[in-house]
């Protein structure tokens, strides 16, 4: 079989193995939303019957996490992150191509250098054994959520940096991201 | 190397990495991690890169940026923008140009729900750009009130606009968006006034639409009603000190879910996309807060900061002759940046130097949102603009351009009129929240 063949086929189930990972942390990510929304109301609700929900204040902060995280991926996905693209039309596209590349791999480098930061001050946060203020979540576990969406995010961003530079200029990955 | 000329280099990476299309939080994460680096050590870099990406994304008092995009995102896809242009519509729909007031007072009650300038010209361009063509509205006018009603979304509360400045100067967001609500009123009647004038000049801008039976107001008010209440229960549960701004954006957003699915505007599909939308733009605007905490902490060790304020004082010009000119960089850099970059990137250098010089930060945040507001349709890059060009393919965007003129000079007035008298925007925060 030609190795171009290979590839291919290769990046094509890496593709779609990273948009299934990437489904999955918009799930997530849209999961926390709708819970941090009704830990919220039940607080409001609960604290006009005497009974607030306790906790909510470090269920809806955690919560957070997951959703800021959890959207991450698929934002990139979507080409929904703000860039300046006044001069786009002014550049060959040759060289529109390769910003694209350096842009989603520095991107990747940015996700992974979050993801193992991250993870790795959650070592610290396990043996300080730090957790929220009043029902004592711990907090590494949320550092550890993170941490993987983050490095879904940068898998995401530098298989998209591969199909650039292998589609070339007016390739099919420039399209499909919205780029 | 100095830390100034370190601060220097950085800033023209950062340039440099914004004209080439690099995100702007990527572009702003890398030069605060870099020049970490260079002026520490890769330790504190990294420290600052795990401490940061933590304690931003799990902020309590951030909670409202998803909330308040959420019910913002719900009432778009429930076509509540409808009910509330169609109210207004009902009211001033029979004066000469009152397709285009109500387009501009249905944009402030849509802005009162999303606090997002992009919704409001979107949900609105959609929903009113065909009623004026059908009344052979010129297009420049259509066009340009829907781009410029579009951008009181930042300014009537709640507004992410605010909610942003908030964070990055550590001011009260009750107060903010206390202060945004007569500068907002101000805005909108100096956007009615243009349109008034416009086509008292030009009658065939805007002619009048059909009358509408004393029945036909009640019933299309009384379709709007649910929303106003949401508005009013919502904004006004802040003011009074019901909610906090986190409780109340939960509100908001459960009672607009609540509506949708009573009226069965709201399927669980449409609520799906909706509430996904909204994690992905979340994502988006955290992802530069992220940033602008990287950055921040590299600007202060340039000393930056005071360098710019250093300069400013040594013109030896009063405070108000700063604060021209500070927004004046606003309204240049508005022709090139989105508004919401440009607030994360301006504000730890611009802020030392206004708190130095004793300007009020609340009446400052409302000059400067309003300034990015004129932004959102200042050429070449004016956000609405080309939002509107979306909804309305067949007209050239000079002709938009030409539409947001008058606008935008409105816009400007408006802002004369707020640096001026300062009260207008403090009397609100002032009085009830002092």
């Amino acid at each position: 079989m030609p190795r171009c063949v290979v590839n291919k086929t290769m990046l094509a189930t890496l593709r779609k193995l990273a948009d299934r990972l990437i489904s999955l942390s918009a799930l997530a990510g849209t999961l926390g939303l709708i819970f941090v929304t009704l830990v919220v109301l039940a607080d409001v609700i609960g604290r006009a019957f005497g009974a607030p929900l306790r906790g909510a204040q470090d269920f809806y902060q955690m919560g957070m996490v997951i959703i800021v995280f959890g959207g991450m991926a698929l934002c990139d996905k979507l080409g929904g992150h703000v860039a300046v693209d006044v001069f786009e039309d002014h550049f060959p596209d040759a060289f529109n191509h390769w910003l694209n590349i350096f842009a989603a791999l520095l991107g990747a480098v940015i996700f992974a250098g979050i993801a193992y930061t991250v993870y790795d001050s959650s070592k610290l946060s396990q043996m300080l054994k730090l957790a929220t203020n009043i029902v004592r979540m711990p907090k590494w576990y949320f550092q550890w959520a993170l941490s993987i969406m983050a490095l879904i995010t940068a898998i995401g961003m530098a298989l998209r940096a591969v199909e650039l530079a292998l589609s070339g200029p007016h390739g099919r990955a420039r399209r499909e991201f919205g780029e | 190397m100095s830390g100034e000329l370190v601060g220097l280099i950085g800033l023209a990476v950062l340039f440099v990495l914004l004209v080439i299309r690099v995100p702007v939080a990527l572009a702003m994460f890398s030069v605060g991690f870099a020049g970490i680096w260079a002026l520490r050590d890769l330790k504190a870099a990294m420290s600052l890169m795990a401490s940061e990406s933590f304690t931003i994304a799990s902020s309590a008092e951030l909670v409202v940026v998803p909330l308040f995009i959420l019910m913002g995102n719900v009432a778009s896809v429930t076509g509540m923008s409808g009910r509330l242009y169609d109210a207004a519509y009902a009211i001033v729909g029979r004066f000469r140009g009152g397709l285009a007031s109500a387009t501009v007072l249905g944009c402030a009650g849509f802005a009162a729900l999303s606090g997002s300038s992009v919704a409001s010209a979107l949900t609105m361009g959609k929903v009113s750009m065909a009623e004026m063509d059908r009344f052979n509205y010129d297009n420049r006018l259509s066009t340009g009130v829907v781009a410029a009603g579009g951008t009181l979304g930042i300014l009537i509360p709640p507004s992410t606009g605010f909610v942003i400045y908030a964070i990055l100067t550590q001011q009260s967001i009750g107060r903010l968006f206390l202060a945004g609500v007569l500068p907002g009123i101000l805005l909108l009647s100096m956007f009615i006034a243009t349109i008034t004038i416009l086509c008292w000049l030009r009658p065939g801008f805007g002619p009048a639409g059909p009358r509408t039976t004393m029945g036909e107001k009640t019933r299309k008010l009384v379709g709007a009603l649910p929303v106003l209440l949401v508005v009013i229960l919502t904004i006004g549960g802040i003011y009074a000190g019901i909610f906090s701004p986190v409780e109340a954006s939960a509100v908001g957003a459960g009672l607009i879910i609540v509506i949708g699915a009573a009226t069965g505007k709201l399927t669980p599909r449409t609520f799906w996309t909706a509430a996904k939308d909204s994690v992905v733009t979340t994502a988006a605007v955290m992802l530069i807060l992220i940033s602008a905490h990287i950055l921040n902490p590299f600007l202060a060790l340039t000393h930056i900061p005071d360098l710019v304020g250093t300069f400013l004082e040594g013109l030896e010009v009063g405070p108000i002759t700063v604060l021209a000119l500070i927004l004046l960089t606003y309204l240049i850099l508005g022709c090139f940046l989105e508004g919401f970059a440009m607030l994360v990137l301006t504000m730890p250098i611009y802020f030392p130097v206004i708190s130095q010089l004793g300007i009020d930060p609340i009446w400052f945040g409302v000059l400067v949102v309003l300034t990015l507001e004129m932004g959102l349709i200042s050429p070449p890059v004016g956000v609405n603009v080309f939002i509107v060009k979306s909804v309305a393919r067949d007209v050239p965007l000079a002709r938009i351009f030409a539409g947001v003129t008058p606008f935008w000079f409105a816009m400007l007035g408006t802002l004369i009129v707020l640096i001026a008298f300062p009260q207008i925007t403090l009397i609100l925060p002032n009085t009830m929240m002092n």
